[in-house]
């Protein structure tokens, strides 16, 4: 016979302090419906939620994430033509994604910036979600297309703030850059919002899925944000995606090809971009290798990790 | 409309899970990526079941309308299933007596005089007269007990009559009164798809001459799996059985099927997911853990076999039991199937307190047997959840203990143990013997004992299992009557794949059957 307090860890085991346990994945097709309750996240853009929100990005996120990591940020100059809301996309493949871009922003756009978080992974416990809702403004974002009825980041815009979106959906399982989905796109064609690039590289290999902490030795990561995009008089949603994907990659190309040469591959379209299911590296010293698609899973992890170049001056030219 | 049933991945995200283990449960945490297959959650019951009764009756399959077969002068024989079904036991008023009371209205309309309510339970231990008040209802048994509604006594020479034989050679020897009426109605509960169809009256009120031509080692080797009729061997001798009756007596049968209720509300946490678990559930665990722990075994033991099922009814269907049967077991399946892919190197099974011949009774290592290796192995349909050559784990204390008065002749089947536990020697050796012992025949006729052959049909029940499987582990079994039984004991899962290691490896793919409440894997 199990004594009570093992018993109560085991009953308690991957639990919330609610008692709700998160949905296994094989049994998403099968959870339960909503009724209606989700996750209330209005409350976190009220003014007292906005300012404990800043006082703890600024006081305590940024200084323990800027601890571990080496972060280097670039382009912060491009967001002097921001005013109003606008829709910041980004490749996603780590946890630290989110405090890093909301550390290398200014903080004119961070107190008015709502996070897309995975209804099903934020929001699946009340605590982690109250907690991510308090600390990023995070708003529930469905993965699957499973809720129905207006969509919340439409309100956000409407209402005056600037979003976080991760279009690929979640953290890649490699590192690699996989396709983006339409949802991003959509808004900024439907708000008529500029779109702002963010290529994130590095924070892969110093935090992928599965860690909870960046490793050690203060492994250095890059913020690099490009200019804003609008959406053409005559562009299809489609066709924004496709240039909103090449402005990531390029801005992943940079550190790699130098910013004129990234510049150049991109105007001569000879990045690899990510199409449907397949993902690439944008860019690396080796063309062959960034088209290379069917590598090991090891391979692609490898080429993922390998430490950047030594960050000096912003490179112009590589030679 | 209940969710389907499904199989689950356990992630990293799988809360620890429920397992069954005798009269107790557990949490227990499997390796990621074993898979478990969950039943269909629950159906919505019939509303109006008397209406549905009413219109089974009025608007049979493959036979005129019941009130239209009955007349005055004619001898009625109502023969309903016995106290091994369902499991556990439903809640009052049994649906056997809703259809009974029915039937008995439409004979009395019709001025029938001769009606006799027999309990089809073959070898099965008779029922006390409150477990026959029980299922038929205090109006029934008032008017017809003890005279018109009794057991069937499968050793009574002058209640027994030969049929003849089957095309193959099999006797058909069953209960006198039933074979000699001008209508048999039989009322039925299906709870797996092994019930009903020609199994009632071919098995129910049969005798040991009748029932050892399926009862046996080589019939259920071959029936695979037995419940999966078309491919059980068995089934096909009681459909060749059911011939033969039907060209001396009409059977009218009356099925019905129960939806996935097995356990009360304040037990509600047993049939949910348990990542679906509330608060209240927790609550609900811990307490109930907590207290059947710290119960005596006798407390224990006497809380769960007074657990009442608030089963509902999914499905009543009459007439033909060849007509009827299709109907039913789409009912069954609709109810209890799972698509399952592929088979698993080790198939775990949490078994609970309760089989078809403990109610009321002690569930003995015998008994324990036959549930694992016999009824939960046999829940699958195509291919077993387990290869050929794989391990089965069983969480069942597998304890000591035995019933004197239901279970004697396995008291003596035990010892027989220590000398073999292979099916086919005990069959050659033993099993005539069992069956005509003049003490044992005694004690089933007139005490409340199982027949002394039960003992061998359940060990025979495992048979197919035995084949099949190169390993059979028992966690939290108790270890002198785990050995005797033929198995091994582990004290945790851990230990039990350890052991399994030397037969499938060090990452075994491991697939667990989460039942109860009934789940029939369809393994593709």
């Amino acid at each position: 016979m199990t004594g009570l307090g093992d018993e109560l860890r085991l009953l308690r085991h991957g639990r919330g302090w609610r008692g709700q346990a998160r949905v296994p994945r094989s049994a998403q097709r099968w959870k339960l419906p909503d009724n209606g309750d989700d996750f209330p996240t209005a409350w976190a853009r009220t003014t007292p939620a906005k300012v404990l929100r800043t006082a703890l990005q600024q006081g305590v996120l940024k200084p323990v994430i800027w601890s571990q990591t080496r972060p280097v940020v670039h382009g912060r100059e491009y967001l002097d033509s921001v005013r109003g809301p606008a829709i910041f996309v980004a490749n996603h493949s780590s946890h630290l994604d989110t405090p890093l871009i909301l550390g290398a922003l200014p903080r004119r756009i961070t107190e008015n910036l709502a996070v897309g978080a995975a209804a099903d992974y934020f929001f699946d416990s009340r605590a982690i979600a109250a907690a991510t809702t308090l600390l990023f403004n995070a708003f529930p974002v469905d993965r699957r297309g499973l809720r129905r009825g207006r969509s919340l980041a439409a309100e956000l815009v409407d209402g005056g703030w600037s979003l976080l979106l991760y279009p690929e959906g979640g953290r890649t399982v490699d590192g690699w850059l996989t396709a983006f989905k339409l949802g991003a796109a959509q808004l900024c064609a439907m708000k008529e919002v500029p779109a702002v690039p963010i290529a994130l590289r590095g924070t892969f290999a110093a935090m992928p899925r599965g860690r909870r902490w960046p490793r050690p030795g203060r492994p250095r990561v890059t913020v690099r944000i490009g200019r804003p995009l609008r959406i053409g008089a005559d562009e299809t949603v489609p066709e924004f995606r496709t240039r909103l994907v090449r402005a990531v990659a390029t801005l992943w190309a940079e550190g790699d090809l130098g910013w004129y040469r990234a510049l150049r591959a991109a105007a001569d379209d000879s990045l690899a971009l990510p199409i449907g299911s397949r993902s690439v590296l944008p860019t690396t010293a080796s063309v062959q290798l960034a088209e290379d698609h069917d590598m090991a899973p090891w391979r692609r992890i490898w080429e993922a990790t390998r430490p950047p170049a030594d960050d000096g001056p912003r490179q112009v030219w590589t030679d | 409309m209940g969710r389907p049933g499904f199989v689950l991945d356990v992630d990293e995200r799988t809360p620890p899970l429920l397992m069954h283990e005798g009269e107790g449960f557990r949490l227990e945490r499997l390796p990621l990526g074993s898979r478990v297959i969950y039943p269909p959650e629950s159906l919505p019951s019939i509303v109006d079941l008397e209406g549905a009764i009413r219109h089974a009756l009025a608007h049979p399959h493959g036979s005129d309308p019941l009130p239209q077969l009955l007349r005055r002068g004619m001898r009625l024989t109502i023969v309903f299933d016995d106290l091994s079904l369902p499991l556990p036991p439903m809640r009052t008023p049994d649906v056997r007596q809703r259809v009974i009371e029915q039937v008995l209205e439409l004979a009395a309309a019709a001025g029938v005089d001769d009606v006799e309510l027999i309990a089809a339970n073959s070898l099965h231990r008779r029922m006390t007269p409150a477990e026959l008040k029980r299922t038929v209802g205090e109006r029934v048994f008032r008017a017809f007990h003890p005279d018109h509604l009794r057991n069937h006594d499968a050793e009574n020479p002058d209640d027994l009559t030969h049929l003849g034989t089957t095309p193959h050679g099999e006797d058909v020897e069953i209960n006198r009164r039933a074979a000699e009426s001008d209508l048999i109605v039989y009322v039925n509960i299906t709870l797996t798809a092994m019930n009903g169809g020609s199994k009632s009256v071919s098995v129910g009120l049969a005798s040991y001459a009748s029932l050892r031509h399926h009862h046996n080692v080589h019939t259920l080797r071959h029936s695979r799996s037995f419940n999966d009729p078309p491919n059980s061997a068995m089934h096909h001798s009681y459909d060749r059985m059911a011939d033969v009756i039907g060209g001396y007596v009409p059977v009218f049968t009356i099925e019905t099927t129960l939806n996935n209720e097995p356990f009360p509300a304040a037990l509600r946490f047993l049939t949910r997911r348990e990542w679906e678990w509330n608060l209240t559930d927790q609550a609900s665990y811990l307490a109930v853990k907590r207290s059947n722990d710290l119960a005596t075994t006798r407390l224990r033991r006497r809380i769960w076999q007074a657990t009442e099922a608030p089963y509902g009814v999914t499905g009543v269907h009459a007439g033909a039991p060849s007509q009827v049967h299709p109907h039913t077991l789409a009912a069954v399946h609709r109810q209890q199937l799972t698509e399952v892919q592929g088979q698993a190197d080790v198939a775990i099974f949490g078994l609970p307190y309760i089989c078809p011949y403990n109610v009321n009774s002690i569930m003995n290592p015998i008994l324990v047997m036959s549930l694992g290796l016999g009824y939960f192995f046999n829940l699958y349909r195509g291919k077993p959840i387990v290869r050929q050559g794989g391990v089965a784990i069983f969480y069942h204390p597998v304890p000591h203990q035995f019933h004197p008065v239901h279970h004697p002749s396995y008291i003596d089947f035990y010892e027989l143990l220590a000398e073999t536990t292979d099916p086919v020697m005990l069959e050659t050796k033993y099993e005539k013997q069992f069956a005509t012992d003049p003490w044992y025949t005694h004690l089933y006729r007139t005490s409340y004992a199982y027949h002394g052959v039960h003992p061998f049909y359940m060990w025979y029940w495992g048979a197919h299992a035995m084949q099949h499987l190169d390993d059979v582990i028992f966690v939290g079994g108790n270890r002198s009557t785990t050995a005797r039984l033929g198995f091994r004991a582990a004290s945790s899962l851990a230990d039990a794949l350890e052991l399994a290691r030397d037969i499938v490896g060090r990452n075994p793919q491991i697939s667990y059957l989460h039942a109860p409440p009934m789940v029939l894997a369809d393994v593709r």
